[in-house]
């Protein structure tokens, strides 16, 4: 019982997790591909004082799953987590990470037995 | 009046976060001693009250700093990154709660007191940064 209820925990962490990574990465492309040109081009400063604190929202979501997931077992290697912590900081990283949690929330949703 | 208000709400958040935070280490310890019950008690509310506590440090936080036009100085963000940290170990101690609950051992390395020892020096220095603003 403990271990089924666990189990769907985890599978909500990694979602979590996905969504949190998806939304980080596309932040950060806001962020650099459109409203840090609208401030320095054509002198928008309100696009990156808007955009700054919601990326910055959306990092902290971001550290927070990770360290929640990675924290609550789920077998995660050393080079996952690595691999995580560094799709924070670069662009494209969330998405880069697409994959691999794809894996994990299936590996996540399949029976005890078979994982 | 309004940055006033802001503060407040950013202060409760706070005290409701950091009690949070100290629940969770103690009863992290608890399960790693085997009390279940503690671990089940303490897991609720930590998902009911010390989740929305944290994401409301942050949203009233992050008003506060920006009405009040605080994000050019050193202090505050010395104290980010303490803040930082301190919802770091919540994710952590969350995953542990979520372990302890599946039945797994945990076996903590340096004693039961040594998180909430950790959280109160954590949390005495971002007091002093955020009183004396002293940078």
């Amino acid at each position: 019982m403990a271990a089924s209820i666990t189990a769907s925990e985890d599978l909500m962490a990694i979602r979590r997790l996905r969504l949190a990574s998806f939304v980080e990465a596309s932040t950060l492309l806001v962020l650099l591909m459109i409203a840090a040109p609208l401030k320095h081009v054509l002198g928008y400063a309100i696009a990156t004082r808007i955009m700054g604190p919601v990326h910055g929202a959306a990092f902290i979501a971001y550290a927070w799953c990770v360290t929640a997931a990675v924290s609550g077992g789920g077998n995660w290697t050393r080079r996952e987590l690595v691999r995580l912590v560094l799709a924070g900081f670069v662009p494209f990283g969330g998405f880069a990470n697409a994959r691999l949690l794809r894996r994990k929330q299936a590996a996540a949703a399949a029976p005890a037995g078979a994982r | 009046m309004d940055y006033l208000w802001l503060k407040a709400a950013h202060v409760v958040a706070v005290l409701i976060f950091t009690g949070g935070l100290f629940t969770q280490a103690i009863g992290v310890a608890a399960g790693a001693r085997g009390g279940t019950e503690t671990v089940d008690l303490v897991s609720r509310w930590d998902q009911r009250v010390t989740l929305p506590a944290m994401l409301a440090v942050w949203l009233t936080g992050a008003t506060v700093a920006s009405v009040g036009g605080l994000f050019s100085n050193h202090w505050l963000w010395m104290k980010l990154v303490f803040v930082f940290g301190l919802s770091g170990l919540h994710g952590v101690q969350s995953g542990r709660l979520r372990r302890l609950r599946a039945g797994e051992q945990i076996v903590l390395a340096r004693g039961p007191f040594a998180a909430s020892g950790a959280i109160a020096f954590v949390l005495a220095i971002v007091a002093l940064l955020a009183v004396t603003k002293p940078f």
